[in-house]
């Protein structure tokens, strides 16, 4: 009883207390920092600046439009990265989801009438219906039939798109919050929903890859037969990446619509394979099992394009060359560096930690260093 | 009798898209048994072929026949070309691996074809048939069944292909080789069987096959971009899927079944004219619900796997 007592008085324990609790404070911070989620928070901070400095007048604002498509892409594609790195299926659907979304935010919002959170509900149903019928009769068979199936389908989907309406376009004053007329959204706006969108999907899809579901769909992915002895049902898992990636695909088709506002079926190229290749091109390159690899890639493939070279003559009368790259690069990855932009990343950041080490090392010697 | 002149003249339309879509579904199924994989890029080798037999008989004017000739080398050699420099160096690139290097290599033509052919600059190009598109000949009268000669011409090649390539594949020692090779790669090469000419010489066949059907193909229709055999290739990999690709004859019957199929709701149309716009809908949904009663095709055989 005396002892603790004069523990407790005395000034050394205080100063020790006092030091326990920054530490467990800086541990918190450092708790924060490490966290996946605070570094996805950085990066819709500095999208968000973009825009900021935009209205400043510092960044001009194709710029920041060039962003958020890039942004609807990486959303896309973030979608694609749970279905092609945690459960190994390819889909060549992406475009035709894409369409879905854009098609439902245009009825909703414009033919019918409706608020945008219906929009929302209307795109997902219409995908997670498509999704199940799709998923169900070709991944019943086989892995790599589901390919095939979707490249059908999205063709399909596109042929009827186009032939019931060609154009799709909202009016400014037709997107309103909750319904309310003084509540019109616009441009820079729906940017803000944007990145939040993003932002959140980042961490829904950072979550999932750690869940016992990811961890099932990664072991589907190294061993199918593994994975069965394990007591995981191919089926399931399998129909459940591609429900979640063509619902992804079909919110981006959603908020592509209320941001830029425009497609025609005839002259876009939204709803054709190419996109579809390119949200493929953007994931393999970027390193398909990581979600920064995935957002790089989109920036490679979607955003240096439409942010830097369409400034530039020679590509803009060029504009296969950019799907060439795309090409020439997945089927590198693929064949010679699987790991994609990720990897290559990591490395980067080994060796010049080692690198770091060796001149420390050199100059004050091995002990110091 | 006007009615069913009206239903022929639908099925005689689709006989060049048939024959098209036949030889594309076995270009399909010999590179999908023999490298096992699913060639996406199948369309846009077979859209080269058509754009060099296209382009240097528009442009610089020679006869269609020969450049057609020349397209259908090219494409053997883009074929063989594919397989020596990417899936010989891919082999332990895995099944999804090699899907996604033949997506890989869509974008790559198609981000070549305006670099190399000019035909792409241009605003629209003419159909070209082999025999002028008004040519033809009328069966039963001045209202009955008008059927040009092209389309004859189409269906004679690809029967005569067909046949040749089935009594190849029977008969002789290629085919014997191709049919082990297909049923088991590595105990093929065992035997002494060399697999890796076999799959050159494949993929070259699987390349000339499809710009053949792209040469029929675009008699039809107009030459638009390296996408235009997009629909012919899909109903490619459906008749695999719907016919097994366990066999080769499957898809064959499933790529007719699938044509066929078109013909008839293209007849429903006539009187259901709502409907026009859901055709290839329609027919995708038969397909599928073929498929999920039969999961393994209609002339498949269950396949087993060792692990």
């Amino acid at each position: 009883m005396m002892i603790k007592k004069n523990k407790l008085t005395s000034p050394l324990f205080r100063e020790d207390a006092d030091r326990k609790s920054v530490e467990r404070k800086l541990r918190f911070l450092e708790k924060i920092r490490k966290h996946p989620t605070f570094s996805f928070a950085i990066f819709a901070l500095v999208l968000v600046l973009m825009q900021v400095l935009s209205k400043a007048g510092l960044v001009s604002s194709s710029f920041v439009t060039a962003i958020g498509t890039t942004v609807i892409f990486c959303i896309v594609a973030l979608g694609f990265c749970l279905l092609l790195g945690y459960s190994a299926l390819a889909s060549l659907g992406t475009a035709g989801f894409i369409g879905i979304g854009a098609y439902s935010a245009y009825y909703c919002l414009v033919e019918w009438d409706l608020s945008i959170g219906i929009a929302f509900i209307v795109a997902i149903l219409a995908a997670f219906v498509i999704g199940i019928i799709v998923g169900y009769i070709s991944l019943r068979i086989e892995g790599i039939y589901l390919a095939i199936v979707t490249l059908g389908v999205a063709q399909i989907i596109k042929e009827v798109l186009s032939a019931i309406c060609d154009t799709i376009k909202i009016k400014g004053s037709q997107l309103t919050l909750f319904g309310v007329e003084t509540m019109k959204l616009k441009t820079d706006h729906v940017f803000y929903i944007l990145i939040a969108i993003l932002f959140v999907l980042m961490v829904i899809t950072q979550n999932l890859m750690n869940s016992p579901t990811g961890r099932a769909m990664l072991a589907m992915k190294n061993s199918t037969s593994a994975a069965q002895a394990f007591g995981i049902s191919l089926l399931r898992y399998r129909l459940l990446a591609f429900i979640i990636s063509i619902i992804y695909a079909s919110v981006a088709g959603l908020l592509y619509m209320m941001y830029v506002r425009y497609v025609s079926n005839s002259s876009s190229t939204l709803f054709t394979l190419s996109t579809s290749l390119n949200i493929l091109g953007a994931v393999i390159i970027g390193g398909t099992k990581s979600i920064w690899g995935t957002i790089g890639g989109t920036f490679i493939i979607y955003g240096i394009d439409k942010m830097f070279l369409q400034d530039i003559d020679f590509f803009r009368e060029n504009p296969t060359l950019i799907t060439l790259f795309c090409g020439i690069l997945v089927v590198v990855v693929v064949m010679f560096y699987p790991g994609g932009l990720a990897q290559l990343v990591m490395e980067l950041k080994y060796k010049l930690t080692k690198l770091s080490k060796k001149i420390r090392e050199a100059r004050y010697g091995k002990d110091l260093g | 009798m006007q009615q069913i002149f009206a239903y022929l003249q639908i099925l005689v339309g689709v006989i060049p898209s048939m024959c098209a879509g036949i030889l594309a579904t076995f270009a399909v199924t010999l590179i999908f048994k023999t490298s096992y994989t699913t060639n996406f890029a199948q369309g846009v080798i077979s859209a080269i072929g058509a754009y060099v037999a296209v382009e240097y008989a528009l442009v610089h004017g020679y006869p269609l026949w020969a450049t057609a000739i020349a397209g259908i080398v090219v494409a053997f050699l883009i074929g063989i070309v594919i397989d020596v420099f990417v899936f010989r160096n891919g082999r332990f690139v895995n099944v999804l691996g090699k899907q996604i290097i033949t997506m890989g290599l869509i974008s790559i033509f198609i981000g070549l074809i305006p670099f190399v052919f000019k035909l792409a600059h241009y605003e629209s190009v003419p159909a070209m048939p082999f025999i002028r598109l008004t040519d033809g000949f009328r069966i039963g009268g001045d209202n009955g069944v008008f059927i040009q000669y092209n389309t004859i011409l189409a269906l004679g090649i690809t029967l005569i292909l067909l046949v040749a390539v089935f009594i190849l594949l029977q008969k002789s020692k290629w085919g014997l080789s191709v049919r082990a090779t297909a049923s088991n790669e590595t105990v093929a090469g065992m035997m002494g069987i060399n697999t890796k000419v076999i799959t050159a010489v494949s993929w070259g066949i699987a390349g000339a096959f499809g710009a053949v059907a792209a040469i029929i193909y675009i008699g039809n229709v107009t030459l638009a971009s390296g996408y235009v055999m997009t629909t012919t290739q899909i109903n490619a990999f459906l008749a695999g899927i719907l016919g097994g690709f366990a066999t080769f004859y499957g898809p064959i019957f499933g790529a007719v079944i699938i044509y066929l199929l078109n013909v008839v709701i293209g007849c429903v149309c006539i009187h259901v004219p709502i409907l026009s716009n859901w055709k290839s809908a329609i027919v995708y949904l038969i397909v599928m619900l073929l498929v999920l009663w039969k999961p393994q095709g209609l002339f498949g055989k269950k396949m087993v796997k060792k692990v």
